[in-house]
């Protein structure tokens, strides 16, 4: 595999929905704060696919990265949730072989 | 007509602002003073104004709307947006005028980036402003390229971009000196699976290829080779913008070291560009 700076050329519609809760969360103060009274509530409300849902109810940083999270904003929801570096570095390096080569 | 006084490009990270200390310290010595050197020959000149090029990290963008370019044309910009960046809040002058002659002459040469009146100004512009000692000395104009989201402009188009902006900023009347400075890179990934690794290799051919001077050689080899160095990478298009500002010009690279303590390859220097 050749190795690629990115999962996805264009945006999938399961990937901007997973990317809308990641912006909404980082920079509105509200869905923040909702967010985080009721994290599964929130997920559960949004337009998900399954799998999408799953990974975000799970915190499944691989799973997210590799259905087209965009990476700058996954890495800001990692430090909100407060995933520890090594946690959240060990998820992307376990899925690394799926999208580099 | 305005004078451009220097053309610069700095990487930027804020790892830099907010883990100052992580790499040994005569590395982390060396990068600071090179970021002082270009404040402070940025300052010399004494610009009425400073361009500056960058990439928003999806602060002010969205995939709801997203500009592959864009130029800030507001009277001051509130900065940074990160709450967790160890910069002060401040507003950063800007020079609305000059913004908008930019944006009327670069449309005019058949490019067609998006304009704002309000932004909010992250560490790509404001570590590197920070560092070099010049935030809030100088009225900004900041061009924001897409840099972290595909699809993204191609480089050899960040080049002509560039050099459509140049010949507006040496066709201004109202101001007698202008400086630019851009940002971003070199080497480095964020939040992918190869997040810490750097290329050292892409780093020192994309620099040897600015020195030889030329408008698109170190486009095309940045097109060829970038997917090795990491989506953070991918900001070398800010440089590129500079370069077709410069006309190509011969680089001359102040400083380039491979900092995996603050996950970045640091690259700093100016385009020699004849008087």
């Amino acid at each position: 595999m050749t190795a690629r700076n990115w999962v996805q050329d264009m945006p999938t519609e399961e990937a901007y929905a997973i990317n809308r809760i990641l912006y909404r969360v980082q920079h509105d103060r509200a869905e923040e704060t909702r967010f985080f009274d009721n994290p599964a509530r929130y997920i559960a409300d949004e337009p998900l696919s399954d799998a999408a849902r799953a990974a975000l109810d799970a915190t499944d940083i691989g799973r997210l990265y590799l259905l087209g999270a965009n990476p700058y904003l996954l890495r800001a929801y990692c430090l909100q949730l407060r995933v520890p570096e090594a946690d959240y570095l060990a998820a992307l390096r376990a899925v690394g072989d799926a999208t580099h080569g | 007509m305005a004078e451009i006084t220097g053309v610069y490009a700095v990487s930027h990270t804020p790892v830099m602002t907010n883990m100052p200390d992580a790499p040994a310290p005569a590395r982390r010595e060396a990068a600071f003073r090179q970021f002082t050197r270009v404040g402070q020959e940025i300052a010399a000149t004494q610009p009425d104004a400073l361009v500056l090029v960058s990439d928003d990290h999806l602060h002010n963008f969205f995939l709801d709307n997203l500009p592959p370019f864009c130029i800030g044309v507001a009277r001051s910009y509130p900065s940074p947006v990160e709450g967790w960046l160890k910069i002060p809040k401040q507003q950063l002058p800007g020079d609305a005028a000059l913004a908008a002659h930019l944006l009327q002459s670069v449309m005019a040469a058949g490019f067609d980036p998006a304009l704002s009146m309000e932004l909010t100004l992250d560490h790509g512009m404001m570590t590197p402003l920070d560092l070099a000692g010049i935030a809030g000395a100088i009225p900004v104009v900041p061009i924001l390229v897409n840099t972290v989201q595909p699809p993204m402009p191609a480089m050899r188009r960040c080049v002509a971009f560039g050099r459509a902006l140049g010949q507006a900023i040496r066709g201004y009347m109202g101001a007698a000196r202008v400086a630019v400075l851009a940002t971003g890179g070199l080497s480095h990934d964020v939040g992918t699976p190869r997040m810490g690794q750097l290329d050292e290799a892409f780093d020192r051919g994309f620099l040897q290829q600015l020195e030889a001077g030329g408008l698109d050689a170190a486009a095309d080899f940045a097109e060829a080779t970038v997917n090795t160095a990491g989506n953070g990478a991918e900001e070398v298009r800010n440089w590129l913008v500079a370069q077709g500002i410069a006309e190509g010009a011969p680089f001359e690279t102040y400083h380039y070291d491979c900092i995996t303590d603050w996950y970045t390859g640091i690259g700093l220097g100016r385009w020699s560009m004849m008087a």
